[in-house]
């Protein structure tokens, strides 16, 4: 509920596990005047076997940070470690392989191979690698996130929330380093949203897995331990032990400070009055 | 409406690009066809015009033979001083000119073309006609000494100075070149040797009164067809040809173009393979277009666009891709036309690029074809376009849709089927050639249409067959390609259709030729008794030289020879046939194996008495002891005794229908000057066959014309023949597999499109590059080998059937090349993998991001 310790910056954190971490991360799209700056120098750790939310408004680089820590996307300046390995200037090749070893991932649609079965779409990173699962983690994945019974149904035979469970699971199957997950519930209705957020948390608490979820739906932050707070390509907040209320309050703030610039007044109809400035802010 | 399609047509023109290209080929083939023949028989109609005499007077044209007999007709060359009496006669001139000759160098190789143009001993009568002017040299004076052509000269290295062998008829001179001669107009591609008109009849056709035509020139103010009146009621009717400038060229002309109608059919051939496959990639587009804009067209429906605008839409679109295909085939055709005519200039015709004739027929066929092809091929598409619902603007964009359910193809799939089938069965059950070949045609077009229709229904089982190795061997890269080729079955039935219809006629083709092939070594293994056979590789006659010098070799026992003679039997039932006799030297025995039915070799060439096949003897009601009337060329006939009946399997090959045999003393009588076309040859006892191989190639050596060849060689001959028609399939499945691949590449590079966030996705949970273009290439390979092995089924399934038509012409062993059946299939797998060059890495560039993000 409390705004974070001012002693140290946002997004940093003093745990001794990092699961990766980004120093002066800048991503630039364009050129010369045209210049936008997605990612402005962005210092960020990823505690290990935590369950990490990045929220912020749409255009404030959350996805481009997700991608950026995920090898998806090249980085125009500063250094991205995932453990102890820097990313950063890895080839495709490599990259390829890390994201395929190390990271598991989740979309927000379309996560699975159409023609490929369930059971063989949660081993496909192994099975591209060339690995035999284990067994017994894939077991207990399949267990945990009740897909038993729907190993042999191909993605066209699933509803929108089982999709998602079996993207889940292929992100937990090859036990990764972290998963990012971008907007796993943007898709699903409520029930099924609730229903995934309770599986990553649940691969964190008992898997004792590291999460990443890129979101925007501040019920679906507050399952997590963590939530940063992105705006205009900058981590400029964080929250521990978030609800859905202070998210959206928080969220709401953004707003409110983006208003003036807006030409006038937030969507949200003027309410939330101009709150102190947290000491997490600059 | 127009604008939204002419956006549309914009849009696609990357897709509609690989369509065009079809469109282009066939096209092209057609066009350049049209224009290379319209020039040939421009420039030869030109030629001939000029260079014919206003009245010709040759000998009377009977019993033209397939089979050359080494005969030369000729005329009386005094006949030239008593047509010169004729009122309207300026000049009468006896021609000599004669093609059953051999030219050859001090180094014994022969100076003829050897693109099978003949070379011809021509009198040096220069004329404002001729065909050529010395421009070097002087002309020919007296004997021992001649003029070349030009392009003769240059080809085969040839300079004044030079000695040259000419064998002919009555014996082998030698000549020096004294002069070279080069063409004014076109060279048809033969070789010509000028002699003296002094001494040229005595040399080339042994007397000095013989000529092979007289030319007569009209006197100022008559008229071809007076003069032609006039030297017929001269010569009285019947006894010689006569005809004027017009008709000579008109008849030189039709011989001719039954050379160039065969380049015009093969051309046509291309073209009509071209249109074929290029039909089955143009509808594979657009529906694939049409598949993909579904939500587009609903939307045009929903705003009010009735069915037919959205048919129009559509065919308009087909239109302009046909336009523009043709027009720029039109272009290739003449680039096509253009290298022909080069082409054939290295062979030895000399036409000129520079007077390439582009009638009015070419453009408008050229667009008939191109823009008709593309319309019927869109028709189908466009129907199926007007029937997209306006809810489809509303439905959820579908990921790689799977088609429409096929019972429709499976019902008219079996029935089609079932008739093909039904023809083919007819064909094998046929007893009688014609029906037979008749059936097999049906047949063949039938299961074909079958096969086309009900591709998509067999996707799904062959590939699983095909590509259950996949997984096992590429893990899940494998799984995912075996899967992606099963997608959408119709796609992929329609894909692999046009490499299909390619394979199926090699298939059928290979399957026929091989089978020939072996029929023939049976033959020869089962008749041929020779140690060698002597011959002309082209089958033609040579002159008596080569028979007494084998003869005169030592170490050679027994030697047969073999003549042939244009006979015309007039049998029993009535019937007069016009066919080729063989005559034979006494023991013939010795050197083949002939079954009779009656009588036996010692009859069958006696004096007097003829031979012929059983089956054509019954058929004509012939018996032992009939006697038939037997006209000759050059109105000389006798009647002759049938004392024997053969038993001959392949008797109604090569023009030689009834098996005629006789004595060659026959022949040597009724056909005087002819050539023997083979010789028979046995080693003596004592004398090793290989020391007589040695001996005879080292007789021989001066003769380039002939080859020994034991049965081996005589084989491969046979082979060899039969394998031209081969490489011409060979051609026109390079051709096929063009286009084909064309399709393949079209349907991945749509489906990579279409699969898009898919790729992403793989990319993203960490598929290597390498990874996706192996997967894109297996998808690929599946496709193509699936298209391979149902149209070499199909082709199998054909050639077996030709094989029964060919049984029933004697041919009856089967042959199944299975090499060149394993090659096809490796073939197919490695244009699979060529055509996922393009569509792979095209995949594997994507950015993963924006793949991932793909609406």
């Amino acid at each position: 509920m409390s705004t974070p310790a001012a002693e140290h910056a946002p997004g940093l954190t003093s745990a001794d596990g990092i699961a990766a971490r980004a120093r002066g991360l800048t991503k630039a799209y364009g050129s010369g005047e045209t210049t936008v700056l997605a990612l402005d120098s962005v210092d960020v750790d990823i505690a290990r076997g935590r369950f990490t939310a990045v929220m912020g408004p749409s255009g404030s680089g959350k996805s481009t940070l997700m991608h950026c820590l995920a090898g998806l996307d090249t980085v125009s300046a500063g250094q991205v470690w995932l453990g102890d390995t820097e990313i950063t200037g890895l080839k495709d090749r490599e990259l390829t392989r890390l994201r395929r070893d190390r990271i598991g991932f989740m979309f927000q649609s379309f996560n699975l191979v159409p023609t490929l079965n369930a059971r063989e779409n949660i081993t496909l990173p192994m099975d591209i690698a060339g690995r035999k699962p284990d067994e017994q983690w894939l077991d207990r994945v399949i267990d945990t996130l009740g897909l038993r019974d729907r190993l042999g149904h191909r993605p066209a035979q699933l509803s929108g929330g089982q999709q998602q469970r079996v993207a889940c699971a292929r992100a937990l199957a090859s036990r990764p380093e972290l998963i990012f997950a971008d907007e796993p519930t943007g898709n699903l209705d409520s029930r099924a949203g609730l229903e995934v957020l309770g599986f990553l948390r649940e691969a964190v608490d008992s898997l004792q897995q590291t999460v990443v979820m890129v979101t925007h739906d501040p019920g679906a932050a507050a399952h997590s331990d963590l939530v940063l707070f992105l705006a205009d390509g900058r981590i400029v907040d964080e929250m521990r032990q978030p609800t859905a209320e202070s998210v959206l309050e928080r969220m709401k703030r953004f707003d409110v400070i983006r208003a003036p610039s807006d030409d006038g007044g937030g969507d949200d109809g003027g309410d939330g009055p101009a709150g102190p400035a947290t000491s997490g802010e600059d | 409406m127009l604008k939204a399609t002419l956006r549309s047509f914009l849009a696609h023109k990357g897709r509609l690009l690989l369509s065009a290209l079809a469109v282009v080929l066939s096209v092209a083939f057609v066009a350049g066809s049209l224009i290379f023949s319209d020039t040939v028989s421009r420039t030869f109609d030109r030629l001939f015009a000029s260079s014919s005499a206003d009245v010709t007077v040759t000998p009377r044209e009977d019993l033209e033979s397939s089979v050359p007999t080494g005969a030369v007709r000729t005329v009386p060359a005094s006949l030239a001083g008593r047509l010169a009496g004729v009122e309207g006669v300026a000049a009468a001139h006896p021609d000599v000119e004669v093609g059953n000759i051999t030219v050859v160098d001090s180094e014994n190789e022969s100076v003829g073309p050897t693109t099978g143009a003949p070379t011809l001993a021509v009198d040096w009568h220069v004329t404002e006609r001729s065909v050529v002017e010395l421009t070097s040299g002087r002309a020919p004076r007296g004997a021992g000494e001649a003029v070349l052509d030009a392009d003769t000269a240059d080809t085969k290295g040839v300079e004044i100075g030079d000695t040259l062998s000419v064998q002919a008829q009555p014996g082998t001179f030698r000549v020096e070149v004294v002069g070279i001669a080069t063409f004014t107009t076109t060279n048809p591609g033969a070789a010509l040797v000028f002699l003296d008109p002094a001494v040229a009849a005595t040399e080339v056709l042994g007397s000095a009164d013989r000529a092979t035509g007289i030319s007569l020139t009209a006197g100022p103010g008559v008229s071809d067809e007076q003069l032609k009146r006039r030297v017929t009621a001269e010569l009285g009717a019947g006894a010689y040809e006569v005809r004027t400038a017009g008709e000579t060229a008109e008849t030189a002309a039709e011989e001719l173009g039954g050379f160039l109608d065969v380049i015009k059919y093969v051309m046509l051939g291309f073209a009509g393979i071209a249109v074929l496959v290029g039909v089955f990639l143009i509808v594979n587009t657009f529906s694939m277009l049409i598949a993909q804009r579904t939500r587009e067209l609903g939307l045009l429906r929903a705003l009010g666009a009735d069915r037919r605008q959205v048919r129009r839409s559509v065919l308009t679109e087909a239109v302009l891709l046909g336009v523009v295909g043709s027009t720029l085939g039109l272009a290739a055709g003449i680039g096509l036309a253009f290298g022909l005519i080069r082409l054939m200039s290295a062979f030895g015709m000399n036409l000129k690029t520079t007077e390439m004739v582009v009638g009015w027929a070419t453009p408008v066929t050229a667009y008939a074809v191109g823009v008709g092809v593309t319309f019927v091929a869109a028709y189908l598409p466009a129907r199926r376009a007007a029937g997209v619902s306006p809810m489809a603007a509303l439905a959820a964009a579908d990921t790689a849709g799977t088609g429409r359910p096929l019972r429709a193809r499976a019902v008219t799939g079996s029935v089609v089927g079932a008739l093909g089938t039904a023809s083919l069965v007819g064909c094998v059950l046929a007893g009688e050639t014609a029906s037979a070949a008749s059936l097999l045609g049906l047949g063949v077009v039938l299961t074909l249409i079958a096969t086309v229709i009900a591709g998509p229904l067999l996707v799904r089982p062959v590939i699983r067959v095909l590509g259950s190795a996949f997984p096992a061997l590429f893990g899940s890269v494998g799984r995912m390609s075996q899967r992606n080729a099963l997608r959408n079955p119709r796609r992929t039935g329609a894909t692999a259709s046009a490499l299909m219809v390619g394979l199926a006629l090699v298939g059928g083709m290979s399957v026929a030729s091989a089978s020939m092939s072996r029929s023939f070594d049976e033959q020869i293994d089962r008749t041929l008794g020779a140690d060698f056979v002597i011959q002309n590789a082209n089958f033609l006659p040579f002159s008596q030289e080569v028979t007494d010098r084998v003869r005169d070799t030592e170490g050679v026992g027994l030697v047969v020879r073999q003549r042939f003679a244009p006979v015309a039997v007039r049998l029993p039932d009535g019937e007069r046939v016009e066919t080729t006799a063989a005559g034979y030297d006494d023991r013939v025995d010795d050197v083949a194996r002939v079954t009779y039915a009656a009588g036996d070799t010692a009859a069958a060439l006696a004096d007097g008495n003829i031979s012929m096949d059983a089956g054509f003897a019954a058929e004509h009601g012939v018996r032992m002891g009939s006697t038939v009337p037997v006209e000759f060329p050059g109105g000389r006939s006798t009647e002759l005794t049938v004392a024997a009946l053969t038993d001959l399997e392949g008797g109604e090959g090569f023009g030689m229908q009834g098996g005629l045999v006789f004595g060659i003393a026959t022949v040597e009588e009724y056909v005087p000057g002819g050539q023997d076309s083979a010789l028979y040859v046995n080693a003596a006892d004592g004398t090793g066959v290989d020391d007589l191989r040695d001996r005879l190639d080292a007789a021989l050596d001066p003769y380039p014309q002939v080859q020994a060849r034991d049965q081996a060689d005589y084989k491969e001959l046979v082979r060899d023949q039969i394998a031209v028609l081969l490489y011409l399939v060979y051609a026109l499945l390079g051709l096929a597999i063009i286009i084909a691949v064309l399709g393949v590449v079209n349907t991945l590079a749509l489906s990579v499109v279409e699969r898009t966030r898919e790729i992403g996705l793989l990319r993203a949970i960490g598929l290597s590059r390498r990874q996706l273009r192996r997967m894109i290439r297996l998808e690929s390979v599946v496709i193509a080998v699936f298209g391979a092995v149902l149209g070499l089924a199909l082709g199998l399934v054909w050639g077996l059937c030709i094989q029964q038509v060919l049984a029933l012409q004697g041919m009856t062993a089967l042959a199944i090349p299975w090499g060149t059946v394993v090659a096809v299939v490796v073939g197919s797998a490695v244009v699979g993998i060529a055509a996922a060059l393009l569509p792979a890495l095209r995949a594997s560039r994507m950015n993963v991001l924006e793949a991932i993000a793909h609406e």
